[in-house]
């Protein structure tokens, strides 16, 4: 088990299913019939992103009630290495949503729903590595830490639901892009690259995490040379 | 018990200010200024109509005011060492907090009781006296949502190396939802008048925001303050 | 918007995603084998040291 769920195993997993994911997408699915024509095909890897993103914050949290309930360096490493992760993925979410914005609608933003969410994700999450910066005591730092990526996932799900359902009214944006229903096809190809983002972001966790680990080994040695 | 302790706790915090009046006239005056500000930029020619720009700017001020109100009450704490203090004896740390935020609750809407005469004779035309009722209950359960998150943050930022810098990074995204819908409502008030019914889902969204993070904060608080 | 005009895009997006992923992932290597080298390293030190005090 330990083989088959190992960094290298999970990249090559991940790599497969992109891959597959990616032919998937450009030689079997159609392209999609409304006026975003072929740009739509940039949809079969951004909104896996956007959920693995997702995911990755949920990692954090979960990781982060278990640290306050035991406070073992693990998870603590697990929490700051998924937000870390969960960081990059959401400024992939960002890059990639507004080049499909300049070939969709001919703008490069929109103060839509998703992309609005991700920026103030960006900036929520920006805000836990400042705080961790700035703690100077150890102890506190996974401590606050954690409370930190606990309160922030809570308020992700509201971001996205004030962002859609309470819009200021001046800027009417009607942008449903992939919700018209997927295709069988369409739909295949979006699963296999979810997989495959899923994969991908487990292996980083994995690798991340061993980093994070061996660098705690080394502070420890160096202390006790130090000391 | 806790109740007489949550009493002692305000009692001391509304004593405390209310005899300098520091911090309540530096909010107050910061909220008059930034009033005139908002004049001069974005009324530059007499017929300009701010109607709709009303709701954002009360509460873009409204938010800084408490964010200076928040540090300020902290760093005092910090300061003189009465958080210690209060640490050192048996008292429930979800009542500090409760203590704390009620506080803080009280102060902004001290500052807003006196600010919104002032904002309503600068920048409305049209009275809302009709709707006055449901202004004050927007009022309220933003500033609960503000005071709640505000009061748990702040408990951390004051225990870093940033202190009173930290605060507006890790409180301004998580508090953007609570913005949304305050401004949402509030516009809706000023400009074109509403009835419970056009406003309940945004009424309802703050009342749930609050319930939320309340839980969130009774949860978190005990790690928020500390050894 | 044409078929080679939205191509541009599409591959301006997965080029993007590409890169990115290939870049952290060299930064995340480079960083692993500093990490196991000095680890190493200070492994070798530690046994010296312990082997150096409880020879006195």
């Amino acid at each position: 088990m330990k083989k088959l769920t190992s960094a290298p195993a999970l990249f090559a997993a991940a790599g497969a299913f992109l891959v597959a994911g990616l032919l998937l997408a450009f030689l079997y699915a159609p392209v999609d019939a409304s006026s975003m024509g072929f740009s739509q095909k940039i949809f079969y890897y951004h909104a896996p992103i956007a959920e693995t993103a997702l995911v990755a914050f949920g990692i954090a949290f979960v990781a982060a009630i278990l640290y306050l309930r035991d406070p073992d360096p693990k998870w603590d490493r697990l929490s700051y290495v998924s937000v870390r992760l969960g960081l990059l993925f959401s400024v992939m979410v960002m890059v990639t949503g507004m080049i499909w914005g300049k070939a969709a609608w001919d703008a490069w933003w929109a103060w839509e729903p998703r992309l609005t969410t991700f920026l103030i994700v960006c900036f929520l999450y920006t805000a836990y590595f400042v705080l961790r910066q700035v703690v100077e005591e150890e102890s506190r730092r996974a401590t606050y830490a954690a409370v930190f990526a606990i309160v922030a996932f809570i308020d992700v799900p509201i971001t996205f639901f004030a962002t859609r359902y309470m819009p200021e009214g001046l800027h009417p944006v009607v942008i449903r892009a992939g919700d018209s229903g997927m295709e069988g096809s369409m739909f295949l190809s979006f699963m296999i690259s979810m997989a495959g983002m899923t994969l991908l972001l487990a292996a980083l966790v994995r690798a991340d995490v061993a980093a994070a680990r061996l660098k705690d080994e080394i502070d420890d040695l160096k202390t006790r040379i130090g000391g | 018990m806790g109740f007489r302790q949550f009493m002692a706790i305000l009692r001391k915090d509304l004593i405390r200010e209310l005899r300098t009046r520091e911090m309540l006239v530096s909010m107050f005056l910061f909220v008059m200024l930034a009033l005139v500000i908002f004049h001069y930029a974005f009324g530059v020619d007499e017929d300009t109509d701010l109607t709709y720009f009303t709701g954002g700017m009360l509460w873009v001020t409204f938010i800084f005011s408490a964010l200076l109100g928040l540090n300020r009450s902290f760093a005092q704490e910090k300061d003189e060492q009465c958080l210690d203090g209060l640490l050192l004896c048996p008292v429930d740390r979800v009542t500090i907090f409760f203590a704390k935020m009620t506080g803080n609750l009280v102060f902004l809407l001290i500052i807003q009781a006196v600010s919104v005469p002032v904002f309503t004779l600068f920048f409305i035309e049209r009275s809302y006296l009709a709707d006055i009722g449901l202004f004050l209950l927007v009022l309220l359960l933003a500033d609960l949502g503000i005071c709640t998150i505000g009061t748990l943050l702040a408990t951390i930022s004051m225990n870093t190396r940033a202190r009173d810098l930290l605060l507006p990074i890790v409180f301004l995204p998580l508090i953007v939802p609570v913005l949304i819908a305050a401004v949402s409502a509030t516009t809706g008030i000023f400009a074109d008048g509403a009835d419970l019914g056009d406003l309940a889902a945004r009424l309802g969204f703050l009342a749930a925001f609050d319930a939320v993070f309340m839980v969130a904060a009774y949860g978190t608080y005990d790690f928020a303050i500390g050894e | 918007m044409s078929i080679e005009e939205g191509a541009k895009f599409v591959a301006a997006a997965y080029a993007v995603i590409l890169a990115v992923v290939i870049a952290y992932y060299a930064m995340s290597a480079r960083r692993v084998s500093a990490l196991t080298r000095d680890v190493e390293l200070l492994k070798a030190e530690v046994e010296k040291r312990e082997a150096v005090s409880s020879g006195d």
